[in-house]
């Protein structure tokens, strides 16, 4: 049992986690044909049936309640600021699988030359009243029972008057914004605080731009829809949820890392050894002091990220992306790739830092400009 | 609009509609449960269920008492009687009759009154209309007609009503008297049933089955759900406190006290074995009730008992069990959980008296808080305010011997195994153990600490300032330099040294409670054989300030020859095998290490090797020695050269009590997790909370082990968890009285007046072993010693503001004379200075109640006239009074035994206070109770009780002139016809020659003296 505990908390650590995470995904959600194909093949896309379904959540349920024999993981679990994102977890599977098991049906009846299924629902004509008040209604009240029940059994904690001079530890976010807090170790704040969440949102604001593809418009699909899908799947569910989960239920006093069922030791203590790009570059590289010249110092930091957003969009239009660059033109596929790009560098990011203990790649504090 | 157009079955879904608003009326149902469910309710209903019962008890018991009452069973029959006699004009018709006739006349008063009240309106109308015509000029005729006429209507109809009226009034008074009688009994009856009446009113508001239909549904009703809103039966008790406030570290808020929710018996006596939470408050004379010092409703209270006030349910609350085991008891009584966000958790039982703190701060003894006091005692005795900063003692003295110039006093050897292990040398020192603790007892730590004592002993020895010690007077006796043993512990017996100090050579089973440690204000006199000189004892008995400027040990005015004697004595007790123990050798390699660490703090590695194979032996151990004296902190407690002006060591105990418990460091120690358990577990191994961590020697826990018992480490918990921050509204009046006392009580504190002196109450140690000695050198038997050892005893001080005049008193504690030459104990000569003296009396005029009647200087005439004169030497004599029986006169000794002897009454002119002369002559046991001093005057005869034939057996004139002629008295005996022989006494040594007090600068608190009195 203890040595079944120990792996786990073992492999919840971010940086296995993450990567495997990262790695399988693209075969659940191929972006491509080719991985479409390996996806058949490995017979993935059964998991959207429902017996997947099912499969899903028995498996969900059975590692809760085997959590839930362990006095750590209880106690993260049943605080009541944390009982929603346990929902949370289970909702977002549902809602996920309901909405896949949707788009592969379709794509099945597409596939047969069918009509998709929300095709017959269009021929209908569903009144408002009854049909959607009535039903409205019915969820209202079920939805105040369940909210009068969850308010009774668990009580909003009233703790001690607030103390300027003690700060609780940890001190965590509203999970809504976990995902960011998250980022922080990673990046300068005002990347994860104040750039990130501008993109985040320029990003959407720039989505109906982007997507011009006309296929898969008004019903679930999967395969007419593979790239939009695949990429907001994954900035959602890795770069957001994914966050936010490690947020509220891995991280512990001084944002240290604690596996499910590990003990919040305040005084855990885990070496941070990650240093600049330029000191990696000047001093371990050249055995030499760092140039006082800011520009010299961090120049290397600056091409690698001139590079980055320059380079990379010229040479994965010409080979990975060249479809997309022809269906998107230049305009729209500069924006596009520079979102992507962005988004992408937060993983990238992660693994430098896992990898090669890289703390930020331009580093100018005299400006407050960390990268 | 067909049925075929609906997307959903509407069977289905009203179905599930009807489900669905079930389940909600389920959840509302269970929402308004469980927001009114509430266990206080179940308390009040139980405490209701209680007083209806008690109540109904005491009914009883009314009933039957009255019952038993002839007076009352009398009355009631005469009452019966009267009801049922009638007197004459007064049967049921006549009154009826009179009753139709008061009615009628009644009614007809209303209409007349009405009418007036109408003709009255028109009446004035008229005579204004009337004046104004008359004013103006007019023609006034008609007017004056409807006035003249009006004001007839009134006058007449003004008269009809006084006739009625006195008819009303005739009817009642024939009503009065016929009911005169029977009301007049029904009065008596209801004057001796109050009691019993009350109680039934009670009943009938509190006990459903007494109250009639309307109350009874409206108390079902009252306290339902939403419904009681309005004026429930059952609702949340509070206390508001504007002055007593709570930090709520933003804004201080008034504090709200919900307790008396639950604890609804808290000041009714009635429950002092009711469960729990409905019982009385212990001590009802003290706390709550409304006479009490502290009434519930000025105070609340979690002022005392902390907690959170707020709450109206148990775990709420804040709780605090006073042991694991209660706690799981209360985990199954009650579902009490550990309240974790509350910074101020309830004081459990054992630890109840800190909150006393916070207010009676100023005092040092805080009566009904033992503990407390116990606690507080401990920190003065132990000194823990040297280390520790508690604002409290922050004037004190250091409380250990100084080092200055320790190499005239010991040796190194000695000193080297004294910081070793003090307990060795001394079972039951205050000094603390550093070494051999639990977190350096393995071998390298051993090592280390042998050699860290080295160094420290080293360091001590040659910074050791030169003490000149001069010889011993030559001449004195045979062998002026042994003096004589025997004699010497004589004259430790008698002189007054077991007041400070005991003579224990094994430790002894005694409690150790304050009493037992006003005896340990000096060290326990053994082993001096081992550990230091005669001649340096002989210094110090003749003068210790000289050798110690700050020391409490006062200076016994011992002669030569005294002080020879009893150094003789002293410095014959040797420890067994104390100089057996084993020294290690000086090991160099330790040594270099030890020093090397310190080098290494304020220089580069490679310069701190240079300075060490620099450094000779000798410097080694010099340097080491003072850098680790620095780092244990023995400069807290000792004086020692190099450290003045050092800041205390440990860590400042001032807002200890508000610690929060997660800045107490537990490490790998698993005991309970709270508060006090900790500080319980610090006091009693303070190195404990080292196990198991890995540290460099210099990062070790220092503080000291002082092997406290548990009941000790207890008292001093309580005064710790008492430090805290809050400034409540109501603390002790700081008038000027109260302000006298306390700094009259830190002076009785610090140099142990009560360690021979009863003041307060509380002191006297010193009489278990006035008692050894009577039976040991006076050939007393041990079963006379109760009854006479009162005169042997330092006197008792309680009443000596109304008795000693304060000037004498300053001379007499600056420079003391003797009283009561018999007595071989003797007031020691203390070094205080003006201020000092000044306090002590002011302390002693405002503890004694009786002192307010007497001045605080006063003269008074006492001249005599030559009758008066004889007279007084009359009543002096043996022919009347006989006062030289008992009474000491200058140098004549008393003829009577010495267990009557009395004090010298040459001093009475400049020592008492007149007035009080003349009331102790008066009445003595009404001031001494149990005093010898015999009662002339019968107090309850007094106009017969003296001398008829003195003065004209007038008894004040003959107090007055006994008393001038007493005040006269000078230091030879009276002359006159009595005279008196010349009798030579006992020679006491003549008093250092003392110098004037000096007026110092500062107090004895670091106050200025020469800046304007606050």
């Amino acid at each position: 049992m203890e040595e079944i505990k120990n792996i786990i908390n073992i492999l919840a650590r971010p940086y296995i986690m993450f990567p495997t995470m990262i790695a399988a995904f693209f075969f659940i959600f191929p972006p491509t044909d080719g991985m479409m194909k390996i996806n058949r093949q490995l017979g993935i896309y059964k998991l959207w049936t429902k017996k997947g379904g099912i499969a899903i959540f028995s498996f969900m349920f059975l590692a809760f309640a085997f959590g839930l024999t362990d006095k750590n993981f209880r106690l993260i679990v049943t605080k009541p600021d944390n009982v929603p994102i346990v929902g949370l977890i289970f909702l977002v599977v549902f809602f996920l699988w309901l909405a896949m098991k949707q788009a592969y049906e379709n794509d099945a009846r597409l596939a047969e030359g069918k009509p998709p299924k929300e095709a017959e629902d269009a021929k209908e004509n569903i009144l408002v009243w009854p049909d959607l008040v009535y039903i409205e209604f019915i969820a209202i009240l079920l939805a105040s029972a369940l909210l009068i029940f969850w308010a009774i059994m668990l009580k909003a904690p009233l703790e001690q008057p607030a103390n300027p001079t003690v700060s609780p530890n940890p001190s965590k976010a509203p999970w809504y914004f976990l995902g960011l807090q998250e980022m922080l170790v990673y990046f300068d704040p005002w990347i994860a605080g104040v750039l990130f969440p501008t993109v985040i949102m320029l990003g959407f604001m720039a989505i109906p731009f982007i997507d011009n593809n006309r296929k898969g418009l008004g019903y679930y699909s999967y395969n007419q829809r593979k790239m939009a899908i695949s990429i907001f799947m994954f900035f959602w569910l890795i770069l957001w949820i994914f966050l936010i989960i490690t947020g509220t239920f891995l991280r512990g006093p001084n944002w240290n890392f604690f596996g499910p069922f590990e003990y919040w030791d305040v005084h855990k203590l885990e070496a941070l050894t990650n240093i600049n790009l330029s000191e990696i570059i000047y001093m371990i590289w050249l055995n030499q002091r760092l140039p006082t010249n800011i520009f010299l110092r961090e120049m290397w930091g600056i091409l690698l990220l001139l590079g980055y957003f320059t380079l990379t969009p010229w040479i994965l239009a010409k080979t990975l992306l060249k479809d997309v660059y022809k269906s998107l033109g230049p305009f729209r596929y500069s924006l596009f790739i520079v979102f992507m790009l962005l988004a992408a560098s937060l993983p990238i990011k992660m693994f430098l830092r896992w990898g090669f203990n890289i703390k930020y790649i331009i580093a100018i504090p005299e400006f407050f400009l960390n990268i | 609009m067909g049925l075929d157009e609906r997307h959903y079955n509407i069977n289905t879904l009203n179905k599930l509609f009807a489900a669905a608003a079930l389940i909600l009326l389920l959840a509302v149902g269970l929402l308004v449960l469980n927001d009114y469910s509430r266990k206080w309710k179940a308390y009040q209903s139980d405490f209701q269920n209680m007083e209806i019962e008690k109540t109904r008890v005491k009914l009883d018991g009314e009933a039957k008492k009255l019952k038993n009452n002839a007076e009352y069973t009398q009355l009631q029959e005469d009452v019966k009687n009267l009801q049922k006699s009638v007197p004459p004009g007064c049967s049921k018709d006549d009154l009826a009759l009179e009753n139709k006739k008061a009615a009628k006349i009644d009614e007809q008063n209303e209409i007349i009154k009405q009418r007036y009240r109408v003709i009255k309106a028109q009446f004035d109308t008229a005579k204004f209309h009337y004046e104004e015509l008359a004013a103006h000029g007019h023609d006034v005729k008609s007017a004056k007609e409807l006035y003249e006429t009006l004001n007839e209507k009134t006058q007449k109809l003004n008269l009809a009503v006084q006739q009625y009226d006195t008819q009303l009034a005739a009817n009642k008074k024939v009503n009065d008297t016929c009911g005169q009688a029977l009301k007049e009994l029904e009065r008596k009856e209801r004057a001796l049933n109050s009691k019993a009446a009350i109680l039934v009113r009670k009943l009938k508001k509190i006990d459903p089955n007494e109250m009639n239909l309307t109350n009874r549904i409206a108390g079902l009703i009252r306290n339902a759900p939403i419904l009681d809103l309005a004026n429930p039966t059952q609702k949340v008790q509070q206390i508001v406190l504007k002055d007593i406030r709570e930090d709520n570290n933003f804004l201080s808020m008034p504090r709200v006290d919900r307790c008396t929710t639950c604890h609804l018996g808290i000041d009714n006596p009635d429950y002092k074995d009711a469960a729990q939470p409905l019982r009385t408050h212990p001590n009802l004379e003290l706390y709550i009730s409304k006479d009490s010092a502290h009434p519930v409703e000025d105070f609340g209270c979690t002022v005392c008992h902390d907690g959170r006030g707020r709450a109206t349910d148990f775990s709420g609350a804040a709780h605090t069990p006073s042991s694991p085991k209660q706690a799981k008891e209360w985990k199954q009584k009650y579902g009490w959980e550990e309240l974790h966000h509350w910074d101020k958790p309830m004081l459990s039982k054992p630890y109840i008296e800190a909150g006393c703190f916070k207010c009676h701060s100023g005092q040092s003894e805080i009566k009904g808080a033992e503990k407390l006091s116990l606690g507080l005692n401990l920190i003065e005795r132990a000194g823990c305010y040297a280390c520790h900063n508690i604002d409290k003692y922050k004037d004190w003295p250091k409380p250990g011997p100084t080092l200055l110039y320790i190499a005239s006093k010991t040796t190194p050897e000695w000193t080297y195994r004294w910081i070793m292990d003090p307990k060795s040398f001394r079972h039951n020192t205050w000094m603390p153990a550093y070494f051999n603790q639990s977190n350096n007892s393995d071998p390298d730590s051993k090592a280390r600490s042998e050699q860290e004592v080295h160094s420290m002993v080293s360091y001590l020895f040659s910074e050791s300032k030169d003490f000149k010690m001069t010889s011993m007077p030559t001449g004195i006796g045979p062998t002026p330099w042994e003096g004589d043993p025997k004699k010497g512990e004589e004259i430790v017996a008698s002189v007054g040294c077991f007041g400070c100090h005991t003579m224990q050579q094994k430790a002894e089973k005694k409690t150790h409670d304050r009493f037992a440690i006003m005896r340990e204000q000096g060290p326990n006199l053994i082993g001096f054989g081992n550990k230091t000189s005669k001649l340096w004892l002989y210094e110090w008995l003749k003068d210790p300030n000289r050798y110690h400027p700050t020391t409490r040990m006062p200076n016994l005015r011992l002669s030569d020859n005294e002080a020879a004697d009893v150094a003789a004595f002293l410095s014959k007790g040797t420890i067994e095998g104390f100089d057996n123990i084993g020294i290690a050798p000086v090991n160099q390699k330790i040594l270099d290490d030890i020093v090397f660490q310190f080098l290494k703090k304020s220089m580069s590695e490679q310069e701190a090797t240079t300075k060490l194979t620099g450094m000779k032996p000798d410097e080694k151990l010099h340097f080491s020695g003072q850098k680790l004296i620095g780092q244990y902190g023995c400069y807290s407690c000792h004086d020692i050269k190099g450290f003045a002006g050092f800041k205390p060591i440990g860590a400042e105990l001032n807002e200890q009590g508000n610690k929060t418990i997660d800045k107490l460091d537990f490490g790998f120690v698993h005991i309970e997790h709270s508060k006090q358990a900790w500080y319980n577990q610090k006091l009693a191994d303070p190195r404990i909370f080292d196990t198991k961590k890995i540290k460099a020697p210099d990062e070790k826990l220092m503080m000291p082990n002082f092997n406290f018992t548990r009941e000790e480490t207890e008292a001093i918990t309580t005064a710790i968890l008492g430090f805290v921050k809050d400034k409540p509204g109501k603390i002790k009046p700081r008038t000027p009285e109260n302000l006298a006392i306390e700094k009259g009580e830190q002076i009785v504190r610090q140099f142990n007046c009560q360690g021979c002196h009863n003041i307060e109450g509380q002191g006297g140690a010193i009489k278990d072993s006035v008692g050894e000695w009577l039976v040991k050198y006076q050939g007393k038997e041990k079963s006379e010693i109760p009854a006479i050892l009162d005169s042997f005893n330092p006197p008792k001080l309680d009443g000596i503001g109304s008795k000693i005049q304060a000037q004498w008193l300053f001379d007499f504690i600056h420079q003391p004379e003797v009283i009561r030459p018999w007595l071989k104990m003797r007031m020691p000569t203390y070094k205080f200075n003006a201020a000092h003296l000044n306090a002590l009396i002011k302390y002693f005029n405002v503890i004694d109640p009786s002192a307010e009647e007497f001045p605080f200087t006063e003269h008074v005439n006492i001249d005599l006239t030559s009758g008066e004169l004889v007279a007084a030497q009359k009543m002096f004599s043996n022919e009347y009074f006989d006062c030289t029986k008992c009474h000491v006169v200058g140098e004549q000794l008393p003829s009577g035994s010495q267990d009557t002897w009395a004090p010298n009454l040459a001093l009475a002119g400049k020592r008492l206070k007149p007035e009080w002369v003349i009331r102790w002559m008066k009445n003595p046991s009404a001031i001494v109770p149990g005093t010898k001093m015999p009662t002339f005057y019968d107090p309850s005869n007094y106009a017969e009780s003296g001398p008829p034939d003195i003065l004209n057996g007038d008894e004040d004139e003959q107090i007055r002139v006994l008393r001038n002629f007493v005040m006269s008295i000078s230091t030879h005996p009276p002359t006159g016809p009595l005279g008196g022989e010349h009798v030579p006494t006992y020679q006491a040594a003549p008093a250092p020659n003392t110098p004037e007090p000096s007026p110092a600068e500062t107090d004895f608190w670091g106050e200025s003296t020469t800046a304007p009195q606050k």
